[in-house]
């Protein structure tokens, strides 16, 4: 009883959102312990989730008037189990990058690389949990900045370059999606979500802001064609900070027009719909044979996540026939592909630093010689291509099954396809992980920490499959209590 | 009413003129000073939209800060290399005629859009305006634009204050310059620094302390508080190596740890984050503008400084 009172008392997603932000600034100030520091928030924002979480479920969703305002005024910050649902993903995934990164990065590096994952933290929190379009922005922002100095971190010449390029690419996208703010603002004066649900009436302005909102957010989520950033960004960046990229960051944005479209534009922009499907279905296609042709594995990752973004935006076209459960199932196929992805590219940094390169016909003999990399790979590959049992089989019917029922055969025939093609990425890595190189190569010893961390992240990916109906209907239940959701 | 409208004509001209020619001159220096240019002028147009507070901000750091930001690496670049000019080749970066002409169309499209849009756009709508001037007596303060930025959306500052922070460590997580040799100012310089650091000092005080009532406010106080620094940088001053290791980087997150302070106390008292009792609004907004203003200033002169002066202690 007490203990209720307790969870009860405490607005766990201020602390969700504060927490990174003080650990942060202390990692600044104190380098020496930056590394402590950072695991003791990181622990600390995983344990507060898990309060936020028992909240909702026992209470429903909520909104936090920061300020004492109230919105439209003021700011409010909005937790349902969308928002819940995304915070799991990142204290999940957050949990193992941080365990792995703290093996992985040298004190010089180190000293930077906790700092600034804490503020993206913050930042990523902070966003989950906003219901302002403006706030949001900011919260783009920072989450950009920090995700640009993170792939600038080795200071290589290729990760500067493919730094440079993402940092012009998210201004490019933030002041797109600002703009679009700006007219909003203008139309309906206000900044607030369930403000502007109720006043938008689709009209000039609405739809140029729909169109640079979405235009700006799809090329931050590096949507088809808008997607020639990631590659080298992803690729040059060190491990975890390229599984953090691609399992964390490019689904903040696409967390924003989800919830724009949710609860803003879904109910009169079904042109718009059909055009983001159509681009989700390329980028299956290219995003697959692109992989398909890398002779690197980490571009071979990269673009695998180019072909899994492509997913969760067939959504957009299927929910045009009043269904809402896919969007349920966009955002757990997001969760899937956040585990698995990032197990795959943790796996990927143990294997280039077990042999100094990322040649896949030169893996030499991998699988005997770091068994539980090549194992997290495989595990992480199944639920990327969408064997069962895994959660990517699990959300990947999902969708084929609503295009079937939908009639359209088009969709359900790139599903398959990009299954096709993602086993076809996924094997020519196993492949040569069981063949001798042709010379001999000197190997480094990796720590069991990082091993393990990749690992257990691979099996989540798989075990995320068990528990789809329950993280299904949190969504779901979500979503339905949105509507007169101002519970306070 | 003809005059101003020809002034406005001419003003809109010219910014476009410049960003062109910003954007267009191979030679870096030009586009630098082109780009000073066109903030100035930029400056000058907020103050035709009645928007004192932008117009500060733009002049400070928008022309100043950040041209000086830009000549600082543009001079690096050329001890680092051992050229004097740097001229961009006149390469186009896409090539195919059939790419130019699709981004020609769909850039030219979108603008019309946009363009559109705005035009159509109700010009009567008073957005939040009416409802900031109702709350504005409990807000603390008395100008709109401060109210709103702290109080009303203080927490869009916090995090703002992150932002700022965020690209300083971005810049200096990617390491130092090689050393390079320190030159003593020359003379004129030398001079006009020690007569204008007080100044701007001065100017920036009154910034910060007329925020409450009229334009001004931590951003505009910071960045002028922050060019006295640039100032004194440029005139051969360096920070002490004891006050640089520690206290320096307790200046540049003072702003932001201030509003993680407060939202604690104010989820402890007021059970809100940043929730100010009204009685104390006025003192509480004071208190984190000033260590808001110390933060920005610092940040913009290390920004300058660009490498972390207590980058090898860490190694």
């Amino acid at each position: 009883m007490q203990i209720e009172t307790m969870l009860t008392a405490v607005d766990w997603a201020v602390v969700v959102i504060m927490l990174p932000l003080a650990g942060g600034i202390a990692c600044f100030l104190w380098p020496v312990m930056s590394k402590q520091l950072g695991l003791i928030t990181v622990t600390g924002i995983a344990l507060s989730v898990a309060g936020l979480g028992w909240r909702i479920m026992e209470h429903g969703a909520y909104r936090h008037a920061v300020g004492g305002w109230g919105a439209p005024l003021g700011i409010d910050l909005f937790a349902d189990g969308l928002s819940l649902c995304m915070l799991i993903m990142i204290t999940t995934v957050g949990l193992g990058i941080s365990f792995y990164a703290s093996s992985y990065f040298e004190s010089r590096r180190a000293v930077w690389f906790w700092p600034i994952w804490l503020f993206l933290l913050a930042a990523l929190n902070a966003l989950f949990l906003s219901a302002d379009i403006f706030n949001l922005y900011v919260t783009l922002e920072l989450t950009g900045l920090a995700a640009v100095a993170l792939t600038a971190l080795t200071g290589r010449i290729d990760a500067l370059n493919g730094a440079m390029r993402y940092l012009l690419a998210m201004l490019l996208g933030s002041l797109t999606y600002l703009l679009g703010v700006a007219l909003l603002y203008h139309d309906a004066g206000s900044v607030d979500i369930a403000t502007l649900a109720q006043r938008i009436e689709p009209n000039a302005t609405v739809w140029t802001a729909l169109g640079l909102m979405s235009a700006g957010l799809a090329l931050k989520t590096a949507l088809f064609p808008l997607n020639f950033w990631l590659p080298p960004a992803h690729a040059s960046a060190p491990a975890p900070v390229s599984a953090l990229l691609s399992a964390l960051v490019v689904k903040a944005s696409f967390y924003i027009l989800l919830r724009l479209w949710l609860e803003i534009f879904g109910s009169f922009a079904d042109n718009a719909a059909l055009l983001l499907g159509l681009l989700g279905a390329t980028a299956i296609l290219w995003g697959s044979l692109q992989a398909l042709c890398q002779t690197r594995i980490k571009l071979l990752v990269a673009y695998s996540t180019v072909a899994q973004i492509g997913y969760l935006f067939l959504a957009y076209p299927l929910a045009s026939g009043s269904n809402d459960m896919i969007w349920s199932v966009a955002v757990y196929l997001a969760f899937s592909h956040a585990l698995a992805k990032s197990a795959m590219f943790l796996a990927t940094g143990n294997l280039i630093q077990f042999g100094g390169h990322d040649r896949i016909t030169d893996l030499d003999r991998a699988v005997q010689r770091l068994p539980l990399t090549v194992a997290a790979f495989a595990l992480a590959g199944v639920s990327i291509m969408g064997l069962p049992p895994s959660s990517g089989f699990t959300g990947k019917w999902l969708l084929l099954e609503t295009a079937v029922t939908q009639e359209r055969w088009d969709l359900a025939l790139v599903i398959i396809a990009g299954g096709v093609l993602a086993a076809g990425y996924v094997f020519k890595v196993l492949g040569y992980a069981f063949t001798q190189a042709e010379k001999p190569h000197d190997a480094k010893t990796v720590s069991a920490s990082m091993e393990w961390t990749a690992f257990l992240l691979a099996a989540g990916a798989i075990l995320l499959g068990f528990m789809a109906p329950e993280i299904l209907t949190l969504i779901r239940l979500d979503i339905a209590v949105n509507i007169d959701g101002k519970a306070v | 009413m003809m005059p101003v409208a020809i002034f406005d004509a001419v003003l809109g001209a010219a910014l476009l003129w410049l960003a062109w020619h910003a954007l267009a001159s191979p030679d870096l220096f030009k586009a630098i000073v082109l780009f000073v240019s066109f903030g100035l002028l930029m400056a000058l147009a907020w103050v035709r939209l009645d928007a004192p507070d932008i117009a500060l901000a733009e002049a400070a750091i928008g022309a100043g800060l950040t041209g000086a930001i830009l000549l600082a690496t543009l001079a690096k670049l050329q001890t680092m290399t051992g050229k004097n000019t740097f001229v961009l080749s006149a390469q186009p970066a896409f090539k195919s005629l059939f790419l130019r002409g699709l981004l020609i169309v769909l850039l030219s499209g979108s603008a019309a859009g946009i363009g559109y849009a705005v035009w159509v756009l109700p010009s009567n709508s008073n957005g939040l305006r009416l409802d900031v001037a109702a709350n504005l007596d409990a807000s603390g303060v008395s100008n709109p634009v401060t109210a709103v930025l702290l109080n009303f959306r203080g927490y869009d500052t916090m995090l703002e204050m992150t932002v700022l922070l965020m690209a300083l460590l971005g810049i200096w997580s990617l390491g130092g310059l090689p050393p390079r040799p320190r030159r003593p100012a020359a003379a004129v310089l030398d001079i006009f620094s020690r007569f204008l650091a007080p100044v701007f000092i001065l100017v920036a005080a009154y910034l910060l302390w007329v925020g409450a009532d009229a334009p001004g406010g931590a951003f505009q106080a910071g960045s002028v508080l922050g060019a006295a620094g640039v100032l004194m940088l440029l005139s051969g001053w360096r920070p002490h190596d004891r006050f640089t290791l520690r206290y320096l980087r307790f200046a540049l997150t003072a702003g932001a740890s201030a509003f993680i302070i407060l939202g604690l106390l104010t989820m402890l008292h007021q059970g809100q984050l940043l929730a100010y009792p009204p009685a104390q609004a006025g003192t509480l907004i004071l208190l984190l503008e000033s260590l808001a203003t110390v933060s920005i200033a610092a940040t913009l002169a290390a920004l300058f400084l660009a490498e972390a002066p207590d980058h090898t202690e860490n190694q």
